[in-house]
């Protein structure tokens, strides 16, 4: 091999190595500039994914259909059902909320977003949103929609920012169980099934501790954590018990692939 | 000349490689496994540019990947910058070794070469987020995601060959010696 060769190799390996000494501040700086450049082309790129998308859940069979539609009629009264009871119960809570003061301590502000990216990657779980620093974006800052937690922020751009899902491994929250004190870590797994909404799992739990299929999971809001108190995650589907602790599966409440709307928490009002 | 025409073309076919990549969904049927195209125009370009271009080549790939698919949560990154340049290099001076067989005209090793590479790609991947995380989980779903890519870039890379092919008719013998053998 010639010596120029040598060189030049050594140069190029040089370099790699100098960026993987940077801080993880730096790399997420550097990702957020190339983000910002790339902006405009991979937001074709996710209409054009959309579209893809569309052509595959578009070829239902009738039956199918009718099938859809049996269940959103029986959906729907059920929901009306429960949207009077919750009429009665909203005018109690808001009796309560200004009895407590609840309101001035717990409302965030909240940051309309849309999302213009899905993952586009083998192992992570993570979506891109059209807000970013100019709009009060920040790292770690709590991603939700009205059904529940979508995630949080980590690298955050001019103009967009990547929220990573509570689906993903690395996304842990407190979280605790409706009904119970049972508190534990919940995350997600690493190879999520790309055809279901998600799986979750809540570890750290008690032995012995009681819970039943169906039972809601909502953040803990641990001192100094990312996530306030009381969003919900999702719904019990199981519970193990291992050698040391137990551990529940959840269901996620909210369903990223049919979400296009999102919010970020930038702050309490 | 010939060789800034190769890399300028690598650098358009990796950047538009990537917007692929993203707008390609998951497969379902194929456990969620990915298009990925990086590797394969690599491989491709690496067998046919001479070496210094193609280290260069290697590091654009390497950091246009690392900075497209960085994840940092809570200050920890999961896959530091620079390591997809290594990987980029390795396969480069393999692709290279393959060189004097392509300029007779045998371009079919750039089609386990570009399987191998991506699937290598992915496995190199899942293993350091492993190393990160609490250690190996493996399942079917996790050997579909490594191995389906590069069964698929075996399968689109005689499609590149013969695009490139295709394209090189247009350009004047003396300009496009680079890529047709």
């Amino acid at each position: 091999m010639k010596k120029l060769n040598i060189v030049l190799i050594l140069a190029v390996l040089g370099i790699a190595i100098y960026l993987s000494t940077l801080t993880p501040m730096e790399m997420q700086g550097l990702q957020g500039r190339f983000l910002s450049l790339l902006s405009p082309f991979l937001r074709t790129g996710t209409a054009v994914q959309e579209q893809l998308g569309s052509v595959g859940a578009g070829l239902k069979s009738l039956d199918e259909l009718e099938a859809d539609n049996r269940k959103l009629n029986e959906q729907n009264r059920e929901l009306r059902t429960t949207n009077n009871l919750l009429r009665e119960t909203e005018a109690e809570i808001n009796r309560l909320r200004l009895a407590l003061e609840y309101r001035e301590r717990s409302i965030f502000r909240l940051l309309p977003a849309r999302i213009i990216g899905r993952d586009a990657s083998t192992w992570w779980n993570t979506v891109k949103i059209n807000r970013g620093f100019e709009d009060g974006v920040e790292t770690d800052q709590p991603v939700l929609t009205d059904v529940g937690l979508v995630g949080k922020t980590t690298t955050v751009a001019k103009n967009e920012s990547i929220v990573v899902l509570i689906t993903d491994e690395t996304c842990r929250v407190a979280a605790k169980v409706e009904g119970t004190r049972e508190q534990g870590i919940l995350s997600g797994i690493r190879i999520q099934d790309t055809a279901s909404v998600g799986e979750l799992q809540l570890n750290f739990l008690t032995k012995n501790a009681v819970l039943e299929a169906g039972q809601k999971v909502y953040t803990a809001g641990v001192s100094n954590g990312v996530f306030p108190s009381g969003i919900l995650i999702g719904t019990v589907r199981e519970f193990r018990t291992r050698p040391l602790d137990g551990q529940a599966v959840v269901d996620p409440a909210v369903d990223i692939a049919l979400t296009e709307d999102v919010f970020v928490v930038v702050g309490a009002k | 000349m010939r060789t800034a025409i190769g890399l300028i073309s690598f650098a358009v076919g990796v950047f538009l490689a990537f917007l692929l990549q993203s707008a390609f969904p998951a497969v379902h049927i194929i456990h969620g496994a990915r298009f990925v195209f990086v590797p394969l125009i690599f491989c491709y370009t690496a067998m046919v540019l001479p070496f210094p271009a193609m280290l260069v080549a290697a590091l654009y790939a390497g950091l246009m990947s690392d900075l497209m698919y960085l994840h940092v949560v809570g200050g920890r990154v999961e896959i530091a910058l620079g390591w997809s340049i290594v990987f980029f290099v390795i396969f480069g001076c393999i692709a290279q070794g393959l060189q004097t067989g392509v300029k007779r005209g045998h371009w079919w090793p750039v089609i386990p070469l570009s399987a191998l590479a991506t699937s290598g790609y992915l496995l190199l991947q899942f293993g350091m987020i492993s190393l990160r995380r609490e250690g190996f989980i493996f399942d079917e779903a996790g050997a579909w995601r490594i191995l389906a890519p590069g069964v698929l870039a075996a399968l689109f890379a005689p499609l590149l060959h013969m695009g490139v092919q295709w394209v090189l008719q247009f350009f004047p013998r003396e300009q496009n010696g680079v890529l047709s053998y």
